[in-house]
């Protein structure tokens, strides 16, 4: 399934309301943006289901102002970006504990769980804009430029974020003796 | 440097996996709402359209020189073309829809 594709079911999406277009992007993109929140929310299904959702109905009531100039992967990660941050900032309205009592809170067991509870480790020894970064990067394969349009911030930004991301998480690994 | 990104690409590699859909697109779609109809934006466009290949019709000798070019060419080979059309239009939808073809 090519970008070509992508046009097309945008296409029929904007200008007819067409579902079964729709459904072919959701069934494209659920894996990818699904993982994402997942490793956002640091294993929470049900939480990163509901950000999926969201994300996915957001797009499909603006699917006009999709421009075309970025890709329509890049234009979703970006709704998804949004959703996530909004609903963080929601969450701390409501709750004055610092965020890793929230990670604490709303962790729950799935079936990625256990075999991700390294990856989960790692991602909580960065900063909520490093975790983002590092994993548009090293797991969605996104590039910097790419990750700049999502995350709507400048390019040296991104690869400041990057760096630092790479530091702590390499200390991480390397100590847990991982690449041994 | 590069060993650090290796080690991290190595990783995230080992631990992305992909997420079964498990009736998620479906319960997207269900939750969909709505949306206005803009199907009417393809119809104006259609008759746009229309209204300039008629002007543009009525208004050159495109005709004449079709029938003219017709009287000219033999009836053997306009029936050959219209025999061919049918069978040339079905082999390049096929070749279209199947990339994996094999010509053997």
């Amino acid at each position: 399934m090519s970008s070509t594709d992508d046009i097309r079911w945008v296409t029929q999406v904007a200008l007819f309301g067409d579902k079964n277009a729709f459904d072919k992007i959701t069934c494209k993109y659920q894996s990818p943006i699904r993982r994402f929140f997942l490793n956002l929310t640091v294993g929470d299904g049900p939480l990163s289901d509901d950000l999926a959702q969201e994300t996915f109905i957001k797009a499909y009531l603006n699917i006009t102002s999709f421009k075309g100039l970025s890709g329509f992967s890049t234009w979703l990660y970006r709704i998804a970006y949004n959703v996530y941050y909004d609903s963080a900032r929601a969450q701390k309205k409501y709750a004055d504990i610092n965020e890793y009592e929230i990670d604490n809170l709303y962790q729950t067991q799935n079936e990625f769980s256990a075999e991700k509870m390294d990856i989960y480790k790692a991602l909580k020894l960065l900063r909520k804009e490093e975790q983002t970064v590092v994993l548009l990067f090293y797991m969605e394969d996104k590039t910097h430029s790419e990750i700049a349009k999502i995350m709507n911030c400048p390019l040296g930004t991104v690869k400041t974020y990057i760096l630092k991301g790479k530091e702590k998480l390499t200390i991480y690994l390397t100590k847990a003796g991982y690449g041994n | 440097m590069e060993t650090n990104d290796k080690i991290l690409k190595q990783f995230f590699s080992e631990n992305k996996k992909e997420i079964a859909d498990n009736g998620f697109s479906h319960r997207v779609v269900n939750h969909l709402p709505e949306t206005v109809d803009r199907s009417w934006i393809v119809w104006i466009f259609a008759a746009i359209g229309m209204a300039i290949s008629l002007y543009l019709l009525l208004n050159s000798t495109i005709i004449e020189q079709l029938l003219l070019v017709f009287r000219h060419i033999s009836i053997y080979y306009i029936l050959g073309a219209v025999f061919c059309f049918p069978l040339l239009g079905t082999a390049g939808y096929y070749l279209s829809q199947n990339k994996n073809y094999q010509i053997i």
